[in-house]
């Protein structure tokens, strides 16, 4: 793509704008690094789930799984290797970012084994065998951890401190993570496989006709986000100092789902700019009104899916803007 | 027209439950003919649309296309080799734009991955224009009417470059005029674009009128094969769909 394109297009702007902001605020102290950690997760997780459910449009309930089992794997393999372990505070973050690879391709893989029958399932049957695969997931978990090390507490694994990593190093491997996230998201909308994944998401049956592999690209899709969502939950677990069942928490999914409706569905700014709004006023709330954060919430959230469907950025898709349909800017 | 054979259909038959749809059917469609399928209404059209393009899989016979076995292949395989479909209920992709529309066509059509997005989009822009969508080519596809989502299914089909194109009731529900208007299209793409298609139509004057040749179904059976004034002339096929053979003979003169 030629500079000037990019320029002339507010998304690929926005991305690096707002990757700029959160290393600025890093360095010069504006924000906590817990908390600028905690906003990349939440943007992260929307933009995760974003390329199966907003792409796609397979609403996958149950997608907090993968936060979950990348979560254990990445547990297990850095508190039964030292060395792994040890690794993680050389290099800043680099080596914390490496083993969430890892972690994130188990949650690849046990997508694309269980979307080989699931993603035959179309809208709320999908979304109940996702959950379905959420609750398995979990007991499997609950019942294997004990018998592995009878020191966890129940399915709790609380990382000793030579499996620990610095805030600044979690901070570096979560920001990789996160940009990863973000730029795999544009260049998906922009190419050949989003535009099919848009048509699926459209009429499967018409994208089918039409020569869209569409077997092939939602199983790719669904891997892809639960790969990226469960490095997310990597990070995430390390940045805990453990894991525990709350990973596998349905809340998550919600929060995912809610993020997504909240800015747009089908677009790349939309989740962005949805999970942004999401994360200051949960934050805000949960500061101001700790008893009624969730109630409050949940109403603003009611009014915007009331009178703007589509999201905060699909009406604005809709408007027109010095002459130009804003739509063909906003991808 | 050649008489080289393009889509042989061997044996095919297709059993839902104790419901026979397809029983033994057997014909060949010829390179660059215009070819009419008509019949009662569960006489099976749609089903052997649907087991050509891969959509149900026979459970017997065989299916040809330039000599190549494509019986159960997927239904983006097909369209890949060069048979696409248009929708007896229209699909548009709603949230795309007319030219959006066109171009998934292009890129998922026969030259699949071989294609820039710019070469689409040239094959989109030409295709629409050829349907008369040009104008609108900025709009939402949800805006269009009826008549207009049908043409768009056609931009779409003739922008995946195919060989045949199997049109599913594609003038149903259509006022005389624009039926007319379809006609010339469906007329130039086979005679200028050299594309082999295939009709399945309940408007029975556009048919007999358009198509070289006529295959009638009944009860999944093949009924009878011929030019369209052979067929309308045959007893059985009166009887069985026209009715009246008067009404017949006034319909192949329209």
């Amino acid at each position: 793509m030629d500079i000037d394109e990019f320029f002339k297009r507010p998304t690929p702007l926005f991305i690096l704008i707002l990757l700029i902001v959160i290393l600025l605020a890093k360095f010069l102290r504006l924000e906590t690094t817990d908390y600028l950690i905690t906003i990349m997760f939440f943007i992260g997780i929307a933009m995760a789930l974003n390329i199966i459910m907003g792409f796609a449009g397979y609403v996958s309930f149950g997608h907090t799984v993968f936060l979950g089992i990348s979560g254990y794997v990445f547990a297990l393999l850095v508190y039964y290797n030292r060395d792994l372990a040890n690794l993680m505070n050389m290099y800043s973050g680099i080596p914390i970012f490496f083993i969430a690879l890892l972690a994130g391709g188990v949650s690849a893989l046990v997508a694309f084994l269980v979307g080989i029958p699931v993603l035959k399932l179309k809208g709320a049957f999908f979304a109940i065998a996702t959950i379905g695969l959420d609750f398995a997931a979990l007991y499997i978990i609950k019942a294997f951890i004990p018998i592995l090390n009878p020191e966890f507490f129940g399915a709790q694994i609380i990382l000793p401190a030579y499996a620990l990593a610095y805030k600044d190093n979690v901070f570096v491997a979560m920001y990789i993570t996160f940009a990863l996230i973000i730029i795999a998201n544009y260049l998906i909308r922009r190419s050949r496989f989003g535009m099919g994944l848009l048509a699926i998401s459209e009429d499967e049956d018409a994208a089918e006709a039409l020569g869209v592999p569409t077997t092939k690209y939602k199983l790719i899709s669904f891997a892809l986000s639960a790969f990226f969502t469960g490095m997310l939950g990597a990070v995430f677990g390390l940045n805990s100092g453990g894991v525990d069942e709350n990973l596998f928490n349905l809340a998550h999914t919600i929060d995912m789902i809610v993020m997504i409706v909240i800015g747009g569905i089908g677009t790349v700014m939309g989740p962005l700019v949805g999970s942004i709004i999401y994360f200051i006023l949960y934050d805000t709330l949960l500061v101001t009104y700790p008893e009624f954060n969730l109630v409050i919430l949940g109403f603003i959230v009611a009014v915007i899916v009331l009178f703007a469907p589509r999201g905060v950025v699909g009406i604005l898709r809709g408007k027109q803007f010095m002459g130009k349909k804003l739509r063909d800017i906003i991808e | 027209m050649d008489e080289k054979e393009i889509i042989k259909i061997h044996n095919v038959t297709k059993r839902f439950g104790g419901l026979v749809a397809l029983d033994k059917v057997t014909f060949n469609i010829y390179k660059g003919e215009i070819l009419g399928i008509i019949g009662p209404n569960g006489a099976g059209k749609t089903t052997l649309f649907n087991c050509i393009t891969g959509v149900y899989r026979p459970d017997d016979g065989k299916i040809f296309f330039n000599g190549l076995d494509i019986t159960g292949k997927p239904p983006h395989r097909i369209t890949q080799l060069g048979i696409v479909k248009t929708h007896q209920i229209v699909k548009p992709f709603n949230e795309f734009t007319v030219l959006e529309n066109a171009m998934i066509g292009a890129l998922f059509g026969r030259r699949a991955g071989k294609i820039s997005k710019d070469e689409a989009r040239e094959i989109a822009l030409k295709n629409l224009e050829l349907v008369g969508l040009i104008e609108k080519k900025d709009e939402l596809a949800s805006g269009l009417t009826l008549h207009e989502k049908k043409f768009l299914e056609l931009a779409r089909a003739l922008s995946a470059e195919p060989e045949v194109i199997l049109l599913d009731e594609a003038l149903a529900g259509l006022n005389p005029k624009e039926v007319e208007e379809s006609l010339d299209i469906v007329r130039m793409i086979n005679k200028e674009l050299g594309k082999t298609i295939v009709m399945v139509e309940h408007v029975m004057h556009a048919v007999m009128n358009v198509a070289n040749r006529i295959v009638v179904l009944h009860f999944g059976k093949l009924l009878a094969e011929g030019s369209p004034k052979e067929v309308a002339e045959m007893p059985e096929v009166i009887t069985a769909y026209l009715g009246d053979k008067d009404l017949a003979l006034k319909f192949v003169k329209r």
